[in-house]
């Protein structure tokens, strides 16, 4: 069932994100379920969910394979790893987690465009958008709580 | 999982990214996955479609509303102009029929616009808005195009007051248009007029018309006043009981001509 679910809302996600925007700002919704994938199972399940995420985007959004396969590894280990090994979830921290690791896949794919192949974006209107998509996704964070917060605690 | 393992394969998925980025940096774009796009377009596909399934009748309902919008602006502008138009047909017909009896009026003195009602309930007065210095004085006529509007009572230096022809305080010399009977014609207060010291011998039709004996010195002759709306025999006295409705109404007042008396 889970494995249904998870491409369901993937799709689900990818979807919503193409139909809105805000002040012609784009959510990156689908950071939120690699997050989902890292806070509530472990750093490999985070970084397969992660793997398998970016190469479908990377796929569809029709530059070239990798900035999101690297980005979206790279977000579902660290935010496994935040509430296993360093702190301690609270509704604040998941807020500020969430906020950061949007910051963080957005940057890592604009840099890695930048580097490897050509620039999407000016970089001030970059850091808007960024950043934009950072306080989109915060509020997400009070609901990502770990599986096994109580056992942390 | 040992901590060892985990971090080779994240070693190793941060190396497959690179190098697959690398690769491609001087070669094709490689874009495995592309078919999923199908799958993506069909979602939009269905998006979209139940979406203009769910918001059509909706727009459907805005427009009608902005159109009906619209529409009830449009109504209100015409009828408007519309009103506006009548108003002129009907100002324009007043102001022939003045200019008519301008020409035919030899003792014309001004033409005068009614600006208000008297400010006392029981008298039925009006006040123009010519007074001394258009020429206008006391005891002259107004006049329409359908007959005697009344006598000026007050004059001032730019208005004036026009004393009604249905005031209880006026009265005319009046004779019957066909039978040529004369009698005095007197105000009553209210909408109809009573024309006095007709003899029960005369006989007076309802319907009969009215007009200015000029006996009285004041209005001139053969003006018209009124006609006989009843026509009472019965009761005691000397004289017939006879009601005129006068031909210019208060209530219709606009414009009069004021004419100097006979």
């Amino acid at each position: 069932m889970k494995y249904i679910a998870v491409p369901i809302i993937f799709f689900f996600l990818l979807m919503l994100q193409g139909s809105i925007s805000f002040h012609q700002i784009t959510p990156n919704l689908t950071v939120l379920l690699a997050c989902y994938a890292g806070i509530k199972g472990r750093e490999m399940k985070g970084m397969l969910y992660g793997a398998l995420i970016g190469i479908v985007e990377d796929s569809l959004s029709g530059a070239f394979l990798g900035p999101h396969l690297l980005s979206k590894s790279l977000v579902g280990y660290l935010s496994s790893l935040l509430y296993s090994r360093f702190f301690i979830w609270t509704p604040y921290l998941g807020i500020l987690s969430i906020a950061l690791l949007t910051f963080l896949d957005g940057s890592l794919v604009f840099l890695m465009r930048g580097i490897f192949d050509k620039m999407p974006a000016g970089a001030g209107a970059a850091s808007v958008v960024i950043l934009a998509q950072s306080l989109i996704n915060a509020p997400v964070g009070i609901f990502l709580k770990p599986k096994d917060l109580h056992q942390n605690i | 999982m040992p901590k060892k393992w985990l971090l080779l394969i994240f070693l190793a998925v941060l190396l497959l990214s690179f190098s697959v980025m690398t690769y491609q940096s001087n070669r094709l774009h490689l874009l495995p996955l592309k078919s999923f796009h199908a799958v993506l377009d069909r979602l939009y596909d269905a998006k979209t479609s139940l979406k203009d399934s769910l918001s059509a009748p909706f727009r459907r309902m805005l427009i009608r509303e902005s159109e009906n919008i619209r529409l009830r602006k449009e109504l209100a502008r015409m009828l408007q102009e519309e009103q506006a138009y009548h108003e002129a047909v009907q100002e324009n017909k007043k102001l022939r029929a003045l200019l008519a009896l301008k020409e035919h009026e030899p003792r014309h003195v001004t033409a005068a616009r009614v600006i208000g009602r008297g400010t006392d309930f029981w008298s039925k007065t009006v006040v123009l808005d010519k007074g001394l210095s258009d020429g206008i004085q006391k005891d002259m006529i107004a006049i329409t195009e359908r007959g005697i509007a009344g006598k000026i009572s007050d004059v001032f230096n730019s208005y004036s007051h026009l004393l009604l022809i249905n005031d209880i305080n006026f009265s005319a010399a009046a004779r019957l248009q066909e039978s040529r009977t004369e009698g005095v014609l007197s105000g009553t207060g209210s909408r109809r007029c009573m024309l006095k010291y007709i003899p029960h011998e005369d006989e007076v039709k309802e319907g009969a018309v009215l007009i200015t004996s000029g006996l009285d010195t004041l209005f001139p002759q053969g003006i018209p006043l009124g006609y006989v709306s009843k026509v009472n025999k019965k009761e005691a006295g000397f004289f017939q009981d006879i009601e005129v409705i006068p031909f210019v109404e208060d209530t219709h007042l606009e414009i009069v001509v004021i004419i100097t008396k006979g």
